[in-house]
């Protein structure tokens, strides 16, 4: 009797003590899983962010490498940094359609493939402010073109689109609206190109300009893509009497 | 029964042990997972410091779009409330709605009929090769930036507008802000003639604006323009490396094949990850530094930046090993801190930064335009460099820098109409290789090789 009484308190007491030490094994393990849950949160979080400075230069190179083509004439790894159905519109000249017409546009409209001597064309790729977009696979840039031609001068925005796709950033749209185009001799004071016009050399665009517009020394903004960095507002319709409306969207 | 009275706690023990035992572990992965969270956290610290660097930078260039149309009002938008412009000598401007007239003022807008330009007017304000360092902290920053501008009036005058603007920043509410810009003005020239043609000022050189909008304080201090040779102050001239530091070079361990593990080793690849992009920042950096460092022919600074058995090319001048002989190579463009009526401007830009995998090293494709002037004479350049760079225990440096010469040309007529041929190896300081790779610059073309292969195809450059 005395035998199973004290048998069943020790059990008891053993029951007890195993249920406190199961006790304390779970609430160890239910608070690391919570832990490691949380870091593995922040590590994602963090994670994105990294990746958009990898893309914020990975778009960059895009549009850089760019330049470096158009400088000798290197039509076909241009026309390879745009996706299959990518759009290109510089100037006044309209719209091509596919990275197939963004090669012709080159080869037929600008020249041959490949540097020729005397023909001095840099498309020098400057200020370049780009943003990605929170679906990690779009993006826009706002750049400058400053060209150092064997003609002159020449200062172009861009304002272009990229798309990720495969895990590769691509030109979706190479908008390039003209700012000034300028002979070297006397510079800008005279001797100007107000733009390019679609019937003004082949190949002829697929669709006509999206804008029609005249550049320097008439004025044209082209919009920021992004808000003011500082107060998040809109960009601001310029005003036709500061000079500011040689346009209509 | 005594046997069994003590089977119980000896049970009770065993058990215990078993947990005491594998709290063992637990207190092993404790102190793993403290370890994790607190990379965890450094990692977020130095996101932020990354972030900060390529926001100031947006800042910086939208400034730029804003003041080459007129939108001034957004341009001293993106001053702080208090904000300052310090421009040239004339002095400082206080507050955004001061800062807004003095750029309407300057660039030919109206404040009554803004945004925009009067038809004619040229203010385009290229903001280029940024060195940004943002402080310990991570709520203020210092940059330096250089403006190229091509300024005028159609029918009247063209100008080129050549200044250094060193800001300071702050971060308020989360969002980086100008607190003060102090532009210092090296010259306004006119297109005909350039800038090797202006003549010493005597005096104060007030600006037109200055005479009819008087500044609110004083510049703290006077300085004559080009072709005085003038070093605007560099924020960084205490010695602080931070803008070219990144992570040093580590080895990613092996993690236990367990859930924490798993995490330790995500944190390693992010770790890593980010280093890289923080790298790419610090080697913009570099390049701006050294650029900045050769305008003003400051030879001994410029080749400090290179690693100890570093090489400088230029052109056809051939290469110069070893940071004295590279000093040696650079004093080839003048006497160091240049004389007055020099012009040295090497202005860096379009990078194609890659960051080994290993944050190790790195190849860097850039652009230089060149403005100089040498005995009255002025001269447009252009060329492209491959460089390589090493990560020098957290420091980076040039390894190698290699300029190549797509053109030189007299100011006056311009490079179609008068190309210049580049320099041979020089015989009085005599390189310590000949040229690597031998060409003509323009009219000849020289394909500068590409140090990648084609960013979105990947397919190695065919020359067409």
């Amino acid at each position: 009797m005395l035998k199973s009484k004290i048998l069943s308190l020790a059990a008891r007491r053993l029951r007890a003590s195993f249920a406190f030490c199961l006790f304390v094994a779970s609430a160890h393990a239910a608070s690391s899983d919570a832990d490691l849950k949380a870091v593995e949160s922040d590590l994602n979080a963090l994670g994105n962010r990294i990746q958009r400075l990898q893309d914020l230069n990975e778009v960059q190179i895009v549009q850089h490498a760019y330049g470096y083509y158009v400088d000798k004439a290197q039509w076909r790894s241009l026309a390879d940094l745009f996706a299959d159905d990518a759009t290109l519109e510089i100037g006044g000249k309209g719209v091509f359609l596919g990275k197939k017409r963004v090669f012709e546009y080159m080869t037929v409209g600008l020249g041959a493939i490949g540097p020729h001597d005397g023909l001095l064309i840099d498309h020098q790729q400057f200020q370049c402010l780009p943003t990605i977009h929170e679906d990690g696979v779009s993006a826009e840039m706002r750049c400058i073109a400053f060209v150092m031609s064997s003609g002159g001068w020449g200062h172009v925005y861009y304002e272009d689109d990229f798309i990720k796709e495969n895990g590769v950033w691509k030109f979706k749209k190479l908008h390039g609206p003209f700012n000034m185009y300028s002979g070297y001799k006397a510079g800008w004071v005279d001797n100007v190109i107000v733009n390019t016009f679609p019937e003004k050399f082949p190949p002829w665009p697929d669709l006509p300009p999206t804008i029609i517009y005249l550049t320097y020394p008439s004025y044209y903004i082209e919009p920021f893509h992004y808000p003011n960095p500082v107060t998040g507002n809109p960009m601001p319709a310029p005003s036709p009497r500061a000079g500011g409306e040689a346009f209509g969207r | 029964m005594a046997i069994r009275s003590k089977a119980v706690p000896v049970a009770c023990g065993l058990f215990l042990g078993l947990v005491l035992c594998s709290s063992g572990i637990a207190k092993d992965d404790a102190s793993r997972l403290k370890a994790l969270k607190s990379r965890v956290n450094a990692i977020a610290a130095e996101t932020a410091y990354v972030e900060s660097i390529t926001q100031i930078q947006r800042l910086g260039r939208a400034f730029g779009y804003y003041t080459d149309k007129g939108f001034f009002g957004e341009a001293a938008d993106l001053f702080t409330d208090n904000g300052t412009f310090q421009w040239g000598v004339d002095g400082v401007y206080k507050g955004k709605a001061r800062i807004r007239e003095l750029l309407t003022r300057h660039g030919g807008g109206s404040l009554k009929e803004a945004p925009g330009l009067p038809f004619g007017r040229l203010n385009l304000r290229m903001q280029l090769q940024p060195m940004v360092t943002v402080a310990a902290d991570g709520n203020s920053a210092h940059a330096r930036w250089r403006e190229w501008g091509l300024l005028g009036q159609y029918k009247k005058e063209a100008v080129w507008g050549d200044a250094i603007a060193e800001d300071d920043y702050v971060k308020e509410n989360g969002v980086w802000k100008i607190a003060t810009r102090r532009y210092y003005l090296n010259f306004e020239a006119p297109y005909q003639g350039g800038w090797a043609a202006l003549k010493p000022v005597t005096g104060s050189w007030p600006s037109a604006v200055a005479k009819e909008f008087p500044p609110d304080a004083p510049a703290p201090k006077a300085y004559a323009p080009f072709p005085t040779v003038f070093v605007p102050p560099y924020h960084y001239a205490d010695g602080t490396l931070r803008a070219i530091q990144s992570r040093a070079p580590f080895d990613v361990p092996k993690r236990p094949d367990d859930s924490l593990g798993k995490l330790e080793a995500r944190a390693d690849a992010q770790e890593l990850q980010l280093a890289r992009e923080h790298s790419v920042r610090a080697i913009e950096n570099l390049q701006a530094m050294y650029g900045y460092y050769i305008d003003k022919g400051q030879w001994q600074k410029a080749a400090a930046l290179f690693s100890r058995d570093g090489s400088y090319e230029f052109g056809q001048s051939g290469v110069y090993i070893g940071n004295a002989h590279v000093e040696r190579g650079l004093s080839l463009m003048g006497p160091q801190g240049l004389e007055t009526g020099q012009l040295n401007n090497y202005v860096m830009v379009q990078p194609i930064i890659h960051v080994s995998d290993d944050n190790r090293t790195a190849k860097v494709r850039w652009r230089s335009d060149v403005q100089l002037s040498r005995a009255g004479q002025g001269r447009w350049g252009g060329g492209v460099y491959e460089n390589e760079y090493v990560n020098d225990k957290g420091t980076w440096r040039f390894s190698k820098l290699h300029y190549y010469v797509t053109f030189w040309g007299d100011y006056e007529q311009g490079w179609a109409a008068k190309p210049i041929p580049m320099d041979a190896a020089s015989t009085t300081i005599p390189p310590d290789r000949p040229p690597t790779v031998v060409y003509q610059s323009f009219p000849k073309l020289q394909v500068v090789p590409y140090h990648y292969v084609n960013p979105v195809s990947g397919k190695p450059n065919a020359g067409e």
